[in-house]
């Protein structure tokens, strides 16, 4: 034990007591596992010598662990703290500390971020970010985040694995790797060049339906905010993402048999119209006809709007997590790159229905129409720019298969978003109804 | 007068067509004793610099870029006379004079290309580009694609092909005799010395030609270009040379070479960008451009401008990798046409003048000297059945009486006839209805060049976008480090600028944490908002609003 170990082992044992109450005001800690398990102290370690200081720990409640990085200040320091921020009083080798959440701590900061391996100047700005979501974050000088993950997972985490392999390969899509904060089995932070000025992609489409439903013309490709060229660009980088992957991954034989399971599955759960049923039926048989599927790739695997991010220099992809409620190992297990085309496919369709239900009732048939053809218009301007990467062939399905697989991950993403928002936004539930039914029309 | 000698980086453009502004002599042309009579308006405006196309001897058959003789002006406009007459006018109020100068070629009707043709042994046989065929230099690009179908003429009378990079009648200087290159130099130090504040030189990239070249920013080019830069700082400092180089700004930055080739260059594409961010309603046309932007020498300042007849083509931009151009204009009908020169500002945006309104808080706060362009101070507009050019080149409207109050001669005689129709006609649209009126854009435009002047941040401050989540938004710092040695002991300037690129009403959260402690003072009423603190700064915007704060240390 360093010296400056020995001085705060003593706050350790005093502060296990406190993780408890602390983690429950904490809207990134698993409420159920706190309400079921015990909170223990799995390990420790001050990492930042002080004053003030910061004492890292590793804490288990129930069975998700979370790391904590505690900072520690002798009592009356000035210091502007949330309640949610602060975790108790301890006692100190010359006095009393108060312990908090040191990521909210200006001071500590840039020791934290030096963690990483990153490089920061002393006079570098700092602030944080979404302190109160799965992960928190320091910005330094606009130039450079660096991400604290809360809950942690053993093994590499997929989004911190997948842009580094990404980058490995040359694909500049991500934003640059610059640091990262290990120990033993997991990760604990990582440090990326900050996409200062971006704006998700989500955002750019809804300022360009805005005007589309603002303005006198009915035809999207005539109307100021035509989104039509950005699309194009999101489908060229997406070609281009893929193709990263699986230079980086490698490619495994098409798995069809496991593309559908999922989907069998999910349409019987719903209740759906017994014609609509069969149609998918039907169109499940023939994808489990393909001669050729195309191989199976590590994909985004949630992929939408939200995800990529527009900025000077071009488009970003955000997000290698995946669906953070999902297994590892289905997050990360390989499958077709139309998944993740689906997925952007789906998310042009909730930009026009979200933007055009916000707008007056009278105004809804011309919205309507409208969307539609924005849609329509974006969704050809992205596979045409998904097409045009050369060699992405070669990860698709040969001959028509394309046109019977890009439906089916339409269809399957139709589907998880009709139970979604049937349990969490009755309101919403028409717009995936009303694409099952377009895709499965005829 | 006293001037710093960086001027030009703090400097407002105003270009002025000699022929459209005012006619003194009633010949129902505009002449430069019509531009020194209204040199008190342009005072009272408070642009610093007026730019004048060409108004050298000429057949005008390339708009006065055909020069028939570097050394007289055109006798329409009036008289050398009369040039120094203005040049001591507009000194004495403060307002420098830059000039058009076309140096890469002359008008067929040029006494040197005259003598030049009579045959292969005279005296001024090897000022001009000869061949026995047609042959030479075939990776240049032909320009003008539309009424040229050679770089090469032939001449019955010297019976030899000669080399014109535009018009067959603008035969190209042989700037590699160094008679031609002195010539040059000749013409510059003459118009310097009746008193011209700089040029604009036109069509800088073709000066040499080279065989396996396109013969465009040849190293000759821009050696020949730091020879005239040198014999000027020497004999004539505090000038200024703005290169008309229409490329992209990372190539365009070879203008300035070292600092010691051109003062100012215009930076074409930004134009075009402004545009269509407010159609798109979101900044990335125009970051996306300054992103890829070099920073320049120091003592150097870029050209920006809204309209001028000098505009971006698509023709001009042919690299598919970097052309966003092609992606965006060409399948935009509307965009297409705006590119071209025949529109003003005011038709262009539909008349809005809020949007007119946002375009010039843009043009007078982005990183470069504005460059206006005669009328658009008054939202005039244009009348494209007029054709192309001319179209955006109608008289100044100066009044509700006849001709505009242009001119006093016959209606009949005019060059063009003035803007009559409801909307842009003089008889709305003019400097005497406009200056009566307060809420005016006349009077608009007065103020702010006004604040602008006020703050040299705007002329030489480092340019910074702010990152803002909406994207209709585009915000900016405009930093000038605090220096005591300043010839005027000004502190450190730190202007934000906030712009709504769209027409509905939009939030912004800025991130000032830089500035924590500090208070946004609104330029315009110097009016204080609330202070800046640890958390982001919010601020909502109307319709294509926009907003000039000084953050200053403490509140006044």
């Amino acid at each position: 034990m360093t010296p400056a170990a020995r001085r705060a082992a003593p706050a350790v044992a005093e502060l296990g007591p406190l993780m408890g109450p602390y983690l429950a005001r904490q809207r990134w800690a698993d409420r159920g596992q706190l309400e079921s398990g015990t909170v223990e102290t799995l390990d420790s370690e001050v990492v930042v010598p002080g004053p003030p200081s910061v004492l890292w720990m590793l804490v288990r409640a129930g069975e998700a662990v979370y790391q904590v990085t505690v900072g520690l200040r002798p009592l009356g320091d000035e210091i502007a703290l949330g309640d949610r921020d602060i975790i108790g009083e301890v006692t100190g080798p010359d006095g009393p500390l108060l312990a908090y959440d040191a990521l909210v701590d200006p001071v500590l900061a840039r020791p934290l971020v030096r963690l990483t391996g990153a490089d920061v100047a002393d006079g570098a700005f700092v602030r944080s970010v979404g302190a109160e979501q799965s992960n928190s974050s320091l910005v330094v000088n606009e130039k450079l985040i660096v991400k604290f993950f809360r809950r942690l997972r053993r093994g590499p985490n997929p989004d911190v694995e997948t842009t580094l392999a990404l980058d490995a390969v040359g694909f500049n899509h991500v934003a640059p790797p610059m640091g990262r904060w290990r120990r033993g089995d997991y990760d604990l932070a990582v440090a990326q060049e900050y996409l200062a000025g971006g704006t998700e992609g989500w955002a750019l489409a809804l300022t360009s339906l805005r005007d589309l439903y603002g303005c006198d013309e009915d035809d999207p490709a005539s109307a100021g905010g035509d989104f039509a060229g950005e699309a194009g660009r999101i489908g060229e980088m997406t070609g281009r993402l893929h193709l990263a992957m699986a230079e980086a991954f490698g490619t495994h034989p098409g798995d069809v048999g496991a593309w559908v399971s999922g989907l069998t599955v999910r349409l019987e759960s719903l209740g759906l119209d017994r014609r609509l049923v069969e149609r998918a039926h039907r169109l499940v048989e023939r994808v489990g006809g393909l001669a050729d599927p195309g191989p199976s790739i590590r994909v985004h695997g949630d992929y939408h709007l939200g995800q990529v991010m527009r900025t000077d220099v071009g488009w970003f992809v955000l997000d290698f997590e995946g669906e953070p409620e999902r297994p590892l190992e289905e997050r990360t297990r390989p499958t077709s790159a139309l998944k993740d085309v689906g997925g952007m496919l789906r998310s042009l369709d909730y930009a026009a229905a979200v933007s055009g239900a916000e707008r007056e009732a009278k105004a809804q048939r011309v919205v309507g129409e409208r969307g539609r053809a924005w849609e329509q218009r974006n969704r050809q301007a992205f596979l045409r720019g998904y097409a045009s990467v050369p060699g992405i062939d070669a990860l698709l399905p040969a001959g028509d298969g394309q046109g019977v697989l890009g439906p089916f991950f339409e269809l399957d993403k139709a589907l998880y978003e009709l139970a979604y928002e049937r349990s969490f936004r009755p309101e919403w539930e028409r717009i995936p109804a009303e694409a099952i039914e377009r895709l499965l029309a005829g | 007068m006293t001037f710093s000698p960086q001027w030009y980086q703090q400097c407002v453009f105003y270009e002025v067509l000699v022929r459209g502004f005012y006619d003194a002599n009633d010949d129902g042309t505009g002449d430069l004793r019509g531009l020194t009579a209204k040199l008190d308006y342009l005072s009272w405006l408070g642009v610093d610099c007026l730019w004048l196309l060409p108004f050298y001897s000429s057949p005008l058959r390339d708009g006065g870029y055909d020069i028939a003789d570097f050394f007289s002006i055109l006798p329409e406009y009036g008289d050398l006379a009369d040039a120094v007459e203005l040049v001591e006018a507009a000194h004495s109020r403060g307002i420098r004079i830059i000039a058009d100068l076309v140096m890469n070629h002359t008008s067929d009707q040029h006494p040197w290309f005259q003598e030049s043709r009579q045959d292969r042994t005279n005296p001024k046989a090897d000022w001009y580009v000869w061949s026995d065929d047609d042959q030479g230099y075939p990776d240049a690009r032909v320009i003008f694609v539309d009424t040229e179908k050679s770089n090469w003429t032939f001449d019955a009378q010297r019976q030899q092909y000669y080399w014109h990079r535009f018009f067959s009648h603008q035969p190209d200087l042989n700037f590699d005799n160094p008679e031609v290159a002195q010539a040059m130099l000749d013409v510059v130090k003459f118009w310097l010395d009746i008193g011209l504040d700089g040029f604009r030189l036109d069509a800088v990239p073709y000066l040499f030609e080279r065989d396996g070249t396109n013969g465009e920013n040849l190293p000759e080019t821009h050696e020949y270009l730091r020879r005239l830069r040198k014999e000027i700082d020497d004999t004539h400092p505090g000038k200024v040379l703005l290169a008309e180089a229409n490329q992209w700004p990372a190539d365009v930055v070879d203008y300035f070479g070292d600092g010691d080739e051109c003062h100012m260059c215009f930076h074409f594409p930004l134009m075009p960008r402004m545009f269509m961010a407010v159609r798109r309603e979101q900044r990335y046309p125009v970051t996306e451009i300054l992103a890829q932007t070099p920073d320049i020498p120091e003592g150097c300042q870029w050209g920006i401008f809204l309209r001028n007849h000098d505009e971006l083509t698509l023709e001009m931009v042919t690299d598919e990798e970097r052309d966003y151009m092609w992606a965006e204009y060409a399948k935009d009908p509307r965009m297409r046409r705006n590119i071209g020169i025949g529109r003003r500002l005011a038709p262009l945006v539909d008349n809005d003048r809020r949007v007119a309104e946002l375009l010039h808080a843009l043009l007078f706060s982005m990183p470069g000297s504005p460059i206006l362009y005669y009328g658009d101070e008054l939202m005039m507009g244009d009348n494209i059945y007029l054709g192309d050019r001319d179209g955006v080149r109608t008289p100044m409207q100066w009044s509700p009486d006849r001709n505009a109050g242009f001119s006093r001669a016959d209606f009949a005689q005019l060059y063009l006839p003035p803007l009559m129709d409801p909307v842009y006609g003089f008889q709305s649209v003019n400097v005497e209805a406009q200056m009566r009126n307060p809420s005016s854009f006349l009077q608009w435009m007065k103020r702010m060049l006004e604040v602008r002047r006020q703050h040299q941040v705007f002329g030489t401050g480092a340019f910074e976008v702010m990152a803002v989540d909406n994207p209709s938004v585009l915000a900016f710092v405009r930093v000038l480090a605090g220096d005591e040695t300043d010839e005027d002991g000004e502190a450190g300037d730190v202007v934000l600028c906030v712009n709504n690129l769209s027409r509905f009403a939009q939030p912004a959260e800025l991130q000032l944490g830089r500035w924590e402690g500090r208070t946004p003072v609104e330029l315009l009423g110097r009016v204080p908002f609330p202070r800046v603190g640890a958390l982001p700064y919010f601020i909502t915007l109307a319709p294509y609003a926009f907003y000039w704060f000084q953050l200053v240390e403490e509140a006044e």
